[in-house]
């Protein structure tokens, strides 16, 4: 594998600009003591624990190099030349130097040395530093000092002296209110706020602006969108069909959990297991939703046990990187290679999620059980009002007296068995018999028809390859022909037809290509060809309403015989339709020299529907006629069923057949009233917003070790428990979900505090103290101020776990404040500022680009939470790859007006088909939890700023402003775009740019005012009337350019 | 374990996320744009060959074509049409909840007719006619199984190796690893065209060409049919060719005053980003323009390709992007899935695929790309020996069948070791 080949060239130039970095360091620590688990621990993981490390399975030599015992068979403390850990890793001969040639990597000598000279320092053996409970460490005293603002400040300064460098000077006032204004609401001051913070002169006027921004509503917006990536949270199922799904209600949770600074403890315990808190309330069941944000599957024939393994292996690996920065999943199949977690361990750990009462496959339509149901007021009283009225309404039928009248009817209830003058009448119970007493039998051609139950005994059944022929009559113009019909297949289709192939004469009944409905139904309209020659001698109708699938419709086709479209009817069910009339050009006689038949493949697609009762007749039947063949004939042959052997469905339709014709006109009328009012309540129902959240089954699930962790490979039975390696649960807390979320956040657990703040410390410089956020084990990086990160962690579990607090915290140190305009030696000697000698500078997240640009045009739409919207998006961008539209969230269906310009966050999230201009900036696609992201620098992301419309409403909306609030001079237009843009002045020459690119463009668009309406009519808002058309179109080049620039997308 | 396996799986994810971030990792990896990153050796333990392919085109046939159909031919099977599949056989292996249900497992044998075709003596099916004069360059691997039953999961590991989401793709592997020839178009294009078939068609999902967990750069970049072949590339209505050169310079000159001042190599970075986006607002139309291919090649691929966005077509871009360097040429051609209509359908798949995939391996050979570019045709799986629903004489259908499915190959070298991993196959063809 090349890559693998590149990869280790290229972790050398890493390793080299690290050595660099470490240079310094080594240096000056060449006599100082080794740190087994910063220094020591990480050559060993990287190069011995795979063979020599937790996996029992693939151990080799019966040494552990990852445990202190084992690990003393190789080590003689203080004895590099005796140790044989040593020696191995020295050897001259190739052969038994380790590690062995085959597994492609080597130590360095400075590698070698660092063990060596550990082994003779005594090679103090300490835990994983991540497995053991952070200590308070006392606060470095840098005395002399006067930079530090707070403890974080002596623990980077500490660092800073000892490696020989300064911090930097805090940056300017405007740069600083643009950074604290990004990172606590993810947008941009405007420029009111600069202005005023510029002229607060008090010595807390810093303070003050953190406390205005804490409280802000769209603070708790700009901690959800971290939590929503770590909570895989999306707008559809993912996998096969990815249909849609509303997590929305939580994701609004988590927002307010943040905005009313929830302590992270109840944050914590409300998700993993808000259920099971006694008394929980409907907030806390919500919360559970965190761990339903999973992807769930329903591609056909996948094997619901599969899935269900496959959901709470999500729910592990999730819950172990969100709160514990975990690596767990590794052990779902083997013991884990570098940390010390079993595979036993991962399904103890397992067994708390495998007790939900849900479905390997679901999703179908919507969201998959268990659901909480989140009626608004309005709808809470409107269900109740409905309630009401349809109480009355049966208290105007009383059962009893209903039962009684409708037994006594049903007694001697005669039903009028319709027209007796059909020409052919095929039951198709079986045969093909005609017994309308004509003996016209009808004759099959070819392939085998299957029969099976049918709205009146059986009905045949049409697979594309049977054929049958009716026979050839009546011998006039006028028919009709009435029959059952059940249609599963989509291709449009005929169903029945006398059509002679040569000639193109006769008439053919067929469906055109069925419709999505909704709700996963499709539906088809019903069309009838009547043609001397088709098409161009011919009627053609088609009904406005549709025939659904997969249910049994009585259609019935007639036509006089007048050569009019008006001629021919169309009844569904004994009710005429509606018909849109295609073609009405028809002279001469519609007879072929054809029968009647059904599944000719040589006329149209052939029919794979079945047909039950069908009859023919020599006139057009008159509607009364048609509801007799539709409706009655069922009733009939219910009432020709004995009482007692009547299905729950007959009878049903038995009682609403007497209500809604046979009985008196006041129950009638109460009946169907109180049909459209339980019509009114589904729909409502329908209406009302769910979300997925966890309930327990009553009796736990049982739970196996997996081998493999193949869903089919049950090996030992297990019950719930927290890692062996780790602290036991909380002396009386159950081993179920609560358990699991109060050991997670009792402060004797080592990781979850610091695990959390780590990733707060994400969130503003840029990388974390432990820059591997998702791995705090023994292949993730080792945190750059361990003491640093000890503090802030037992300071947040005593802070009683507030989050605002520490927000709080980070941002008003000293650390925080320094201005992030490095020097190149800095960035020679730091190029990732992992020593914070000066503020991290980088490119802001997707959701924020965006808002960023959207906020200083000023067509931000403000709303906090509900439903996610559809802004604009390159047309067929799901349609090319989606599965088609019999399921939901298939077709991309844009949104209007103010939805498109909501936040980034509230972006309908389809995982299959990530929004594509949030996954250029590197946003994930939310299938699985993403503790970080990556930093890309691509030209797909210049091509998005320059390009996709919203980016150009934006800077024309930006344009209209400056042009109007600025003035007619170019200067100050510049002034003001560039200060809301970047929250500074320009300097000299960047106006000059600037405005040189104003005064050329102008005359451009003079030349051309044509390119220049094309340019402002971008996007859905009108631009403004009283602006000339070319300079509003030179004006947002140059605030489309002013977007464009790096400053105005990196947070500085 | 296999030390290729072992090192895949032990290298961590630290390794791959520093390279992402900003500075170092743009740095290491402009050294293998730039560099000559093709290995003189071989790793340790496997065979020294040198690596004969520096690019890939990967024909996905997304559905799982029917193998037996196609290139595997049971002549066997004839004497068993419609005996309910043995036991014996199934030994137990699952099916999918598609015919789980079924009374009976009838077996169906092909209503194609198969021939020998060149010197190697290759079975091919009737249904390809200009796939079977191109036989002599391909290995047909007959015997490729994989785990999983349905699509997700199947068509998730062919492309990532693993049957569950999260995993980089073989192309953004193959990016990260070799990086592009050309600095004007990505390493990793994706094509994707539309069924042939008449039934029912499965979805893709942009995880098959996704990053993982590598940066997100390598995430395969869409070419679309169409107007705009990347999304976001055409300037807007009303912005001309020299606004943008002006707009560009601007946005490039007041950058590189910010980076004389904060000294972020990150910016000098995106000034060039912004140089290389205009360049493909060129050459990405430049490249999708087929008007200026001559008349033959269009009577290779066939008249087909002269629509935006057929296979023929995509085949056709696949050699105008190698040819440009671009190292992974992904196209998905959907709907082979035939549960039913198989006759039918598979003959206007075959139809659809067929002359433009022989083409594509001609137009290589006769260019010289053939040599050094490895070629791969095939689903996620196969399909199953009975017939899912009703078996009658000239029509069946097949459910998925993981166990044994046929793969096409095209490289120079046909002493490849019969890895039934496509992935590894492709690894190993780069490095070896």
């Amino acid at each position: 594998m090349i890559h693998i080949k590149t990869m280790r060239k290229s972790v050398g130039v890493l390793m080299a600009a690290a050595a660099m970095l470490c240079l310094a360091a080594a240096q000056n620590a060449s006599r100082t003591a080794i740190d087994f688990n910063r220094q020591v621990r990480p050559i060993l993981s990287d190069n011995c624990f795979a063979c020599h490390g937790p996996d029992a399975k693939n151990r080799m030599a019966e040494l552990r190099l990852d445990e202190k015992d084992s690990a003393a068979r190789v080590i003689v403390a203080g004895k590099r030349n005796e140790s044989k850990l040593f020696q191995r890793l020295n050897h001259a001969n190739p052969a038994l130097r380790m590690p062995p040639k085959a597994l492609g990597r080597t130590l360095t000598p400075e590698q070698i040395e660092t063990v060596g000279r550990w082994i003779d320092q005594g090679a103090e053996w300490k835990m994983h530093w991540s497995y053991e409970p952070p200590r308070r460490p006392p606060v470095p005293n840098v005395a002399g000092s006067r930079w530090p603002r707070n403890p974080i400040d002596n623990f980077v300064l500490a660092r800073l002296q000892k490696e020989g460098l300064k911090p930097s000077a805090e940056a300017s006032k405007s740069t600083l209110l643009r950074r604290l204004t990004l990172d606590l609401t993810g947008l941009p001051p405007t420029p009111e706020e600069t202005r005023a913070f510029l002229a607060d002169k008090s010595p807390d006027a810093y303070e003050k602006a953190v406390d205005r921004l804490l409280a802000s509503p769209h603070y708790g917006e700009r901690m959800a969108m971290q939590w929503l990536d770590l909570a895989r949270y999306a707008d559809t199922h993912g996998y096969h069909i990815d249909s849609h799904r509303d997590m929305w209600p939580w994701r609004d949770w988590v927002i307010q959990a943040f905005s009313s600074n929830m302590p992270f403890d109840r944050f914590t315990v409300d998700q993993l297991a808000g259920d099971l808190l006694p008394n929980a309330t409907k907030q806390q069941l919500l919360a559970t939703g965190f761990n339903r944000n999973h992807m769930i599957n329903y591609e056909g024939g996948a094997i619901p046990e599969e899935y269900l393994v496959e959901y709470i292996v999500d729910r592990v690996e999730t819950t172990a990187v969100a709160f514990m920065g975990m690596t767990i999943g590794c052990a779902r199949c083997h013991d884990h290679k570098y940390d010390p977690i079993s595979q036993r361990d991962f399904y103890r750990y397992f067994a708390f999620f495998n007790n939900i009462d849900e479905k390997g496959l679901d999703g179908r339509e919507g969201n998959a059980k268990p659901l909480l149901a989140l009626p608004d007021d309005a709808q809470k009283a409107r269900l109740a009002e409905l309630e009401q009225a349809v109480a009355a309404r049966e208290t105007l039928l009383p059962a009893k007296n209903v039962d009684a009248a409708m037994e006594e009817w049903s007694k001697s209830a005669e039903l009028s068995m319709g027209p007796r003058d059909a020409a052919a009448h095929y039951e198709l119970d079986g045969g093909y018999a005609d017994t309308s007493g004509n003996y016209r039998h009808a004759r099959l051609i070819r392939g085998t028809p299957s029969f099976s139950n049918g709205p009146s005994g059986l009905a045949i059944g049409f697979d594309g390859e049977t054929q049958m022929d009716w026979g050839a009559y009546p011998a006039g113009e006028a028919f009709s022909a009435s029959f059952w019909l059940r249609w599963g297949n989509k291709l449009e289709q005929a169903f029945l037809h006398r059509f002679d192939k040569a000639a193109l004469r006769g008439v053919i009944v067929r469906m055109e290509e069925a419709a999505s409905i909704g709700d996963l139904k499709r539906a088809s309209r019903i069309e009838a060809r009547l043609a001397n020659r088709w098409p161009e001698n011919a009627i053609e109708v088609r009904t406005e309403n549709r025939v659904a699938q997969n249910e049994y419709t009585h259609i019935a086709v007639t036509y006089d015989g007048s050569g009019k479209a008006s001629g021919v009817k169309i009844f569904f069910n004994g009710v005429p339709q509606t018909v849109a009339v295609l073609k009405d050009k028809l002279s001469g006689s519609i007879i072929p020299a054809a029968p009647w038949s059904s599944g000719d493949g040589n006329i149209d697609l052939p029919s794979r529907a079945q047909l039950d009762d069908l009859r023919f007749f020599a006139r057009p039947i008159k509607a009364d006629e048609a509801r007799q063949l539709a409706v009655d004939a069922t009733v009939r042959a219910i009432l020709s069923t004995p009482a007692a052997k009547r299905s729950k469905d007959q009878k049903d339709r038995l009682k609403e057949y007497f209500l809604s014709t046979v009985a008196p006109p006041e129950w009638r009328k109460a009946h169907a009233e109180g049909k459209e009012l339980r019509a009114a309540m589904d729909a409502l129902n329908r209406n009302i917003v769910t979300s997925m959240v966890m309930t327990e089954l009553p009796k736990p699930r049982e739970t196996f070790v997996l081998g493999r962790g193949d869903y089919r490979n049950r090996t030992e039975k297990v019950t719930p428990a927290v890692p062996a390696s780790l602290p036991p649960l909380p002396a009386g807390a159950p081993a179920n979900r609560l358990g699991l979320a109060k050991w997670l956040v009792d402060p004797s657990h080592p990781l979850t505090a610091r695990v959390a703040v780590n990733r707060f410390w994400q969130m503003y410089f840029g990388s974390g103290l432990v820059e591997t956020s998702e791995d705090f084990g023994s292949q993730g990086a080792p945190p750059t101020h361990p003491e640093l990160l000890d503090w802030l962690a037992t300071h947040f579990v005593e802070s009683g776990w507030d989050v605002r607090a520490m927000q709080r915290l980070l941002v008003t140190s000293a650390t925080y404040r320094q201005t992030s305009q490095s020097s190149p030696e800095m960035v020679e000697r730091d190029p990732r500022n992992r020593l914070l000698a000066r503020m991290s500078r980088f490119r802001l997240p997707a959701e924020t680009v965006r808002d960023n640009a959207l906020a200083i045009g000023g067509l931000l739409n403000r709303t906090v939470g509900g439903k996610s919207v559809f802004p604009y998006q390159p047309g067929g961008l799901w349609e090319e790859m989606a599965y088609g539209d019999v399921f939901t969230a298939q077709t991309y269906v844009q949104s209007h007006g103010d939805d498109l310009y909501r936040r980034s966050m509230y972006t309908f999230w389809k995982r299959t088909v990530p929004p594509a201009q949030m996954s250029v900036f590197d946003a994930p696609d939310r299938e699985k939890c993403a503790a970080r992201r990556a930093r890309t620098n691509t030209p797909l992301q210049a091509l998005v700023l320059m390009n996709d419309p919203t980016y150009l409403e934006a800077a024309r909306a930006l344009a209209e402003k400056v042009m109007v609030t600025a003035g007619r001079d170019a200067n100050s237009r510049i002034r003001l775009a560039f200060q809301m843009a970047a929250a500074r002045a320009p300097d000299a020459r960047e106006l000059k740019l600037l405005s040189q690119l104003a005064v050329r463009q102008q005359q451009a668009y003079r030349s051309h005012p044509e390119t220049a309406r094309k340019l402002i009519t971008a996007g859905e808002r009108k631009p403004a009337a009283a602006l000339d058309p070319s300079e509003l179109a030179a004006w947002t080049t140059v605030t489309s350019a002013i977007l464009n620039l790096d400053e105005v997308i990196t947070k500085e | 374990m296999h030390p290729v396996e072992h090192l895949q799986q032990t290298l961590t994810r630290r390794h791959f996320f520093s390279r992402g971030s900003t500075g170092l990792g743009a740095a290491a990896l402009a050294s293998l744009l730039n560099g000559n990153a093709e290995a003189a050796n071989g790793l340790p333990g496997l065979p020294h060959h040198t690596a004969t392919a520096k690019r890939v085109i990967f024909l996905h046939q997304s559905g799982g074509p029917s193998q037996l159909d196609l290139f595997d031919p049971k002549p066997g099977l004839k004497k068993h049409q419609g005996v309910d599949l043995p036991a014996s056989v199934r030994m137990g292996q699952r099916i999918t909840g598609m015919t789980s249900g079924q009374a009976t497992l009838p077996v169906a044998s092909s209503v194609f007719q198969f021939k020998q075709h060149g010197q190697s003596g290759a079975w091919i099916s009737e249904l390809l006619p200009y796939t079977s004069k191109v036989a002599d360059e391909l290995t047909i691997i007959r015997t490729m199984h994989t785990d999983a039953i349905n699509h997700d999961p199947a068509i998730t590991f062919i492309q990532s190796g693993s049957q569950q989401p999260g995993r980089p793709s073989m192309g953004a592997w193959v990016s990260y690893g070799l990086g592009s020839a050309n600095e004007n178009l990505p390493a990793f294009v994706v094509l994707i065209s539309q069924a042939n078939a008449l039934n029912v068609d499965q979805p893709l999902f942009s995880r098959l060409w996704g990053n993982g967990f590598l940066p997100s750069n390598h995430q395969g970049v869409r070419f679309r049919a169409g107007s705009e072949p990347v999304l976001y590339l055409d300037d807007p209505p009303g912005i001309s060719r020299d606004t943008r050169r002006q707009m560009i310079d601007v946005i490039g000159k007041i950058n590189k005053m910010r980076a004389e001042t904060v000294h972020d190599p990150e910016i000098d970075t995106r000034i060039e980003q912004y140089e290389m986006a205009y360049r493909m607002q060129t050459s990405v139309p430049d490249l999708m323009d087929l008007s200026k291919e001559p008349a033959a090649t269009f009577d290779l691929y066939g008249a087909e390709a002269r629509k935006p966005g057929s296979y023929a077509s995509n085949c056709l871009l696949a050699r105008r992007l190698i040819e440009r360097g671009v190292r992974f040429v992904q196209l998905y051609h959907r709907g082979w899935d035939q549960h039913n209509d198989l006759p039918r359908d598979l003959a206007l798949q075959c139809k659809g695929v067929d002359q433009a995939s022989a083409a594509l391996i001609t137009d290589l050979k006769q260019r010289g790309l053939l040599d050094d570019t490895l070629v791969v045709w095939g689903g996620e799986f196969g399909r199953t020996v009975y017939c899912q629903g009703k078996l009658t004489e000239g029509n069946y259908g097949r459910d998925h069948h993981p166990r044994c499915f046929t793969m096409l190959f095209h490289f120079i070298n046909h002493s490849i070791y019969c890895y039934t991993i496509t992935i590894k196959i492709v690894c190993q063809k780069l490095i070896l």
